[in-house]
């Protein structure tokens, strides 16, 4: 009796081994069981944790409630039917939020909104109130005329600060 | 005569309140309009050459000089004006501004359309390597408003298509068709077997 439910038992498992998706060359070697790719998107996803994690309404909300509950970070007209320029115009956005991220070290409460209106590239950021206002003023005078020399138009940043970022929900 | 004057008068106070609204140059236009457009019509009022870039304060800069021509003003008999963007609520509030100002300039608007929307799919992979059977769908929404203008001169249609392309919101584009009315050449008013009878036919 226990020979023959040892043997069925094993029976099983071969069977069950046979069903996975990757063959196995002899019964005695150990063979690779792989399942399906779990299909859940992450991106731009913060997953649900203790509820101690501080989160903005930006972060909160998944990407599919883009143009429903979400604005867009960067507006331009290049990404419009017909109209061409769209890879130099991320790229440019890029850079643009690597330098204030670097800039305003820390300081930043939320993301940059990068705005084209004409030539003007146009940065909004909500700042926290770390620095002392001259040392904001002198960087944000210092990021316009850099950046403006840079891409060879005008470049207006508009800062707004706040005490704390600004809490959304705790996830 | 007196009617293109009197347009270009108004123009010119219309231009002040437009100088002190904002300081950017004519160049400034042409990225966020479109580069199609039936007749080029360039918008050079506001030479200013800073050698500066940002725009701290908003200083009306020289003051417009007011050209007196004696040459026929061009009239057009429809303009369309095509806006484009990804967000159908700013193109409402974009359309109500647009035909608040036609009405309050006395310019005769035609329909308001809305042509379909354009939606620009694309299917990509989901994961770096491999997984072929899972992929990621991106689309890209290109809502439109048109708005006609009747029957309208250039000096009004320069004076109004300015005003409405300074306060295009950010992400908007627009392209501009204008429809000109040109008068009748002298050579094709008649026909021409009136002057000369056909009787060369009989001969042959």
């Amino acid at each position: 009796m226990a020979a023959s439910l040892s043997s069925s038992g094993s029976a099983r498992l071969m069977t069950a081994l046979a069903r996975s998706s990757m063959l196995h060359n002899s019964f005695e070697s150990r063979s690779l069981h792989v399942t399906a790719v779990c299909c859940k998107n992450r991106a731009a996803r913060i997953r649900i944790g203790k509820g101690d994690r501080p989160l903005t309404y930006e972060q909160a909300h998944h990407p599919h409630q883009i143009a429903h509950r979400k604005g867009w970070l960067s507006q331009h007209t290049s990404n419009l039917k017909g109209v061409e320029g769209a890879a130099e115009r991320t790229v440019e956005d890029v850079f643009i939020r690597r330098f204030m991220f670097g800039t305003f070290h820390g300081c930043l409460a939320n993301e940059v909104v990068i705005k084209r209106r004409g030539n003007m590239l146009v940065v909004c950021a909500l700042m926290l109130q770390k620095l002392p206002p001259q040392k904001f003023y002198f960087l944000i005078g210092y990021s316009e005329s850099l950046l403006s020399h840079f891409y060879k138009c005008p470049v207006k940043l508009d800062i707004q600060t706040l005490q704390d970022k600004a809490v959304y929900k705790y996830l | 005569m007196a009617a293109p004057l009197a347009l270009r008068r108004d123009f010119f106070s219309l231009a002040r309140i437009l100088g002190g609204i904002s300081q950017l140059g004519p160049r400034g236009l042409s990225a966020c309009s479109s580069h199609r457009k039936c007749s080029q019509t360039p918008f050079h009022f506001l030479q200013t050459s800073s050698p500066f870039f940002h725009t701290a304060t908003y200083l009306s800069s020289t003051p417009l000089a007011i050209t007196v021509t004696d040459e026929p003003d061009t009239l057009f008999q429809k303009v369309l004006v095509l806006v484009k963007a990804h967000d159908r609520a700013v193109l409402d509030s974009y359309e109500f501004f647009a035909t608040m100002a036609a009405k309050e300039l006395g310019i005769t608007m035609g329909k308001v359309s809305e042509p379909p929307k354009d939606i620009e799919r694309l299917t990509l992979l989901k994961s770096v390597h491999i997984y072929k059977k899972h992929r990621v769908q991106y689309e890209m929404r290109t809502h439109y408003r048109c708005i006609e203008l009747l029957h309208i001169t250039g000096c009004t249609a320069q004076v109004y298509l300015e005003y409405i392309q300074r306060n295009l919101p950010e992400g908007v584009a627009m392209e501009v068709t204008k429809t000109a009315m040109e008068k009748i050449p002298d050579h094709i008013l008649e026909p021409i077997w009136k002057d000369h009878p056909i009787d060369d036919k009989s001969s042959k």
